[in-house]
């Protein structure tokens, strides 16, 4: 925490989006451009795949997710999971076979092993859920092994 | 005129199980009416914290025991005297249900509902945040004082809510925060200070000694009229402020902790304020662990007292965070409608809302 990003610090922010080795890179100059970039990512994106949005304490995370639900017609308002670890939305219609986002939060996580708890793989058995993590890099292994379908979106 | 449940009977004994998140926690709660008076005892109350769990296992986390509360719940259960001979008898058996995690809440549901098919008791499902609002009616001087309808800020790391609770089992959630939870601003803006975890009341603690006007910080959604909140960008101002301070930020850190203090009170007052005008309730209660902060209890009496009529509740001591107690309580009133839920179908609600 000695390194302070001044981007990070106030004046807007910027998304890297990494699938395989493509890497794009968007500017968000406020709050309200998350939605133009939630409908880029939205059409990137099918049942069983996974986002880890990784960027730190408060870059805007949170934030991206709740634009991105918004975009896929979810009318609950998307809360931070970092209390209840892990919280889900009903699409209200199918979106190219998403149903469901499970939204999580691994921020309060001490040890990757926690993740138990959560029972992932059971949640996304359904073959019809999008996964958005938050803290991506308290569960590396877990996440390793789904590799082939993860996005990674960074937030600076 | 104290209000309290209706009763058929004259007695009952509830047995609660919280199991919703990081707490595992067993309570019994005897409830009896004698002549006008009714008696609310807790005769057994235990929670076992499983935030450190990497140091209750003295290092190894064993897999299934991380979070899942299976060896806590069945020692609690068996501390509390449930495996005891001559059978124990409860009127009824209130479980958390959800919101919560399915794991977790599972847990607590599966051993509620072998119990009560083998001790056969009533079974009650109960709503999580509902156990919130039932801790503020176990302090005995709340229940001497109880009108409805009662406005209950609940204040925790999960939640930031203000709810209007007509009567018993009747609720009307009438603003939350959007984003983050008022606990967890108090944690995260800590952790950006370098305080250790959860640092919400060591945060409280250094703003005791500081001026809470040392640094202005933004009150988000302080003047919209709705009664929702946000306190997620508080991290981004903090965030600054450290960056314009450098290494000033730890002699100044009493005054850091006032300023962010006083914005996520004042955030928490104001919409109070505006909860208590819209909706003229009787009581004021403050509920969750959030409460516990002296800022914030000393401030909602000031707010209080400038509404004449309205009674000031005291905050839930000794029930603060998550507890089984609270869900005894709640369950309690379930009972007394005659309300309760079905042992081959209770199940985990993890979206849950009030
Ligand atoms: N593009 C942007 N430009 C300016 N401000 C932004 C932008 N995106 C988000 N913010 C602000 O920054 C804050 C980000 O908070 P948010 O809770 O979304 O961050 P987070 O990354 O989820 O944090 P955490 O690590 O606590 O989970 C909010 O106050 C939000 O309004
Ligand atoms: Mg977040």
């Amino acid at each position: 925490m000695t390194r302070v990003n001044k981007s990070a610090a106030g004046n807007g922010r910027r998304a890297t989006i990494t699938i395989g080795n493509v890497i794009r890179r968007s500017d968000v100059p406020d709050v309200a451009a998350w939605e133009g970039f939630a409908d880029e990512v939205k059409t990137l994106i099918g049942p069983g795949n996974i986002l880890a949005i990784s960027g730190e304490l408060g870059a805007g995370k949170t934030t991206f997710i709740q634009a991105l639900s918004k975009v896929l017609g979810i009318k609950k308002h998307t809360l931070s999971p970092t209390f209840s670890l892990m919280r889900s939305y009903r699409l209200p219609r199918t979106y190219q076979g998403i149903k469901r986002i499970i939204h999580v939060d691994a921020y309060r996580f001490a040890a990757e092993r926690e993740l138990v708890v959560l029972d992932l793989d059971e949640e996304m058995a359904d073959g019809s859920s999008v996964l958005v993590v938050e803290w991506p890099e308290k569960i590396p292994n877990w996440l390793s092994r789904h590799a082939s379908k993860t996005v990674r979106i960074h937030i600076d | 005129m104290a209000v309290t449940p209706k009763s058929k009977t004259s007695g009952s004994r509830v047995l609660g199980i919280e199991t919703s998140c990081d707490e595992t926690s067993v309570a019994i709660l005897d409830y009896a009416v004698r002549g006008t008076k009714n008696e609310v005892r807790l005769s057994h109350h235990e929670t076992a914290t499983q935030i450190p769990i990497h140091r209750r296992y003295g290092g190894v986390v064993p897999e299934v025991a991380a979070r899942t509360h299976i060896a806590e719940v069945i020692k609690l259960l068996e501390r509390a005297g449930v495996f005891a001979s001559g059978k124990p008898k409860f009127d009824a058996i209130a479980v958390t249900k959800g919101p919560g995690l399915a794991t977790a809440l599972r847990v607590g549901i599966e051993a509620a509902r072998t119990l009560a098919y083998i001790t056969d008791s009533t079974l009650i499902g109960v709503n999580h945040l509902e156990g919130h609002l039932a801790s503020a009616w176990l302090v005995p001087q709340n229940r001497a004082r109880w009108e409805f309808p009662v406005l209950v800020l609940l204040v925790s790391g999960g939640h930031s809510e203000l709810v209007l609770m007509k009567d018993f089992c009747r609720y009307q959630v009438v603003g939350r925060t959007r984003d983050d939870a008022s606990g967890e601003a108090f944690d995260k803006t800590a952790k950006l200070m370098g305080l250790s975890y959860p640092g919400g009341p060591i945060l409280s603690k250094y703003a005791t000694r500081g001026n809470p006007d040392a640094f202005r910080l933004p009150r988000p959604m302080i003047h919209d009229p709705s009664l929702d909140m946000s306190f997620s960008g508080l991290k981004t101002a903090v965030r600054i402020l450290i960056h314009e301070l450098g290494p000033r930020t730890q002699d100044v850190l009493p005054d850091l902790c006032a300023s962010i203090q006083a914005a996520i009170v004042d955030v928490l007052t104001s919409k109070t304020a505006r909860a208590i005008a819209a909706y003229k309730p009787k009581c004021l209660a403050v509920v969750g662990g959030v409460s516990a902060n002296p800022h914030l209890q000393k401030e909602l009496r000031k707010v209080a007292s400038e509404f004449p009529d309205l009674i000031m509740l005291e905050p839930p001591k000794g029930f603060y965070t998550d507890n089984a107690a609270m869900i005894a309580a709640a369950g309690s009133w379930h009972l007394a409608r005659g309300k309760s839920d079905s042992i081959s179908k209770l199940d985990a609600a993890p979206e849950l809302d009030l």
